[in-house]
């Protein structure tokens, strides 16, 4: 019970950053940070892949609805619940796999918290920039636009991280 | 058995991995129309108020650049009645004649929520169906065009700006009268481009562009933009890069247009072309 209310805060927490203040943030048109998949980041290794899923869906669907852009989202953020079984798969260590804890760089090390977060982000966004542009027209515009606003948003995640609390 | 348990397990979370996103991409496909459901207008009454208490927090610190903007306006306005007062009536129809063409009709609205940094950019007014707001009204700022409502709740109304990649603007160049279509490139937002200008017509830089009048939605002779260098030739037409008029950064008021008349305007043409 404990735990689910801190992922609830945690997730209202990502999803006012992100809506009050990340969504208005304009560095230029190239960086759109989207810090809210964090929360897809730090749920529990244990948790089913079917939860995270739905948590996937619940979270773009949010975030959709408050900025008008209906399903773009919620695919993406679908799409980097899937994927983060796999990426987790690839580099976590057979202890790991069993606890509740959070992934988190405290725990497993800054190098392997970095890659595990730029490889979820990456999949994420080049799901939402291509999927709201619906073409590959501007092939590299946006490719570019997905790289940087990548690193934009891993820098934060993983700032996040760092002041986030740990127990 | 086991690995066939996991499995099957495995093929569970494809399956459910599968529907969710077929529903995602369901939502997207119908998001054409999604601006004027019931459902969108509820979220935008819930976001709206959210974004209106920022807004209202952050206004006063645009407040001077608004004042000049607003006295900027005025100047021209008082101008063009200064004109209007000193030429003597022409014809039989007076200004204050209904039929005299006095179409368009002004409403003052605040700018809640804005962005420039997307590929698709939409813009919320604190004004709905309530204040008379129809979808497909123009929007335009004291410095020029800015979008078309695309969605009303009662409260609050939506606008695609110029700023979306599916936004095409009819303009003419005011030097010259020919006409081209005005759209967004999606890379930066104080530019879009101008194409279709015929290949004979000579363009030069600094040429105002304003819109055509050829539609119902906004009043001919609206500032959009300025030609800036860039004229790209490629078979019969040319395309140039426009500096847009309207800052979008710092847009706080604007005017949304009714056509008195478009609803006539639109069936006549409706009902000639088929």
């Amino acid at each position: 019970m404990n735990s689910f209310l801190r992922y609830t805060g945690a997730f209202v927490l990502l999803v006012a950053l992100q809506l009050l203040i990340f969504n208005n943030i304009e560095f230029s048109g190239y960086v759109n940070p989207y810090v809210y998949v964090m929360f897809i980041l730090i749920l529990p290794v244990s948790i089913p892949s079917w939860i995270l899923l739905l948590l996937g869906f619940l979270t773009g669907f949010v975030i959709d609805i408050f900025s008008g852009t209906m399903g773009v989202h919620t695919f993406a953020t679908v799409l980097a619940g899937f994927v983060r079984p796999w990426v987790l798969s690839l580099n976590v260590t057979a202890e790991a796999a069993e606890d509740d804890m959070s992934p988190s760089a405290r725990r497993s090390g800054l190098r392997w918290f970095l890659v595990y977060t730029v490889t979820v982000v990456l999949v994420h966004h080049l799901a939402l920039f291509f999927v709201e542009l619906f073409s590959f027209r501007y092939f590299f515009h946006t490719l570019l636009r997905v790289l940087l606003s990548t690193a934009v948003t891993t820098f934060f995640i993983l700032l996040f991280d760092f002041i986030r609390p740990h127990r | 058995m086991r690995s066939l348990l996991n499995f099957l397990l495995r093929f569970k979370t494809l399956i459910l991995f599968l529907v969710l996103e077929a529903v995602a991409l369901v939502m997207i496909s119908t998001s054409h129309n999604y601006h004027q459901t019931v459902f969108y207008g509820l979220s935008r009454n819930i976001s709206g108020f959210v974004a209106r208490r920022v807004e209202s927090a952050t206004y006063y610190f645009r407040l001077r650049s608004v004042n000049e903007e607003l006295v900027r306006e005025n100047t021209l306005l008082r101008r063009r009645l200064e004109e209007l007062t000193a030429r003597p009536a022409e014809g039989f129809t007076g200004a204050d004649d209904s039929i005299s063409g006095v179409n368009y009709t002004y409403m003052s609205a605040r700018v809640i929520s804005n962005s420039v940094n997307k590929q698709k950019n939409f813009i919320t007014l604190d004004r709905g169906s309530k204040h008379g707001v129809e979808v497909g009204m123009g929007v335009a700022s004291p410095a020029g065009v800015v979008g078309v409502v695309v969605g009303t709740s009662p409260n609050y109304s939506v606008v695609m700006s110029l700023l979306n990649i599916d936004f095409r603007l009819s303009t003419s160049i005011a030097r010259n009268d020919y006409f081209g279509s005005l759209a967004w490139d999606g890379i930066n937002y104080r530019y879009a481009k101008l194409s279709e200008i015929p290949h004979h017509v000579t363009v030069s830089e600094g040429d105002t562009i304003i819109t055509s009048g050829y539609s119902a939605i906004f009043p001919p002779g609206l500032m959009a933009g300025t030609v800036t260098g860039d004229q790209k030739r490629g078979g019969d037409f040319v395309s140039m890069k426009v500096m847009l008029s309207v800052d979008f950064k710092k847009l706080t008021d604007v005017y949304v247009i009714g056509n008195l008349t478009r609803e006539e305007w639109e069936n006549l043409e409706e009902e000639v072309v088929r």
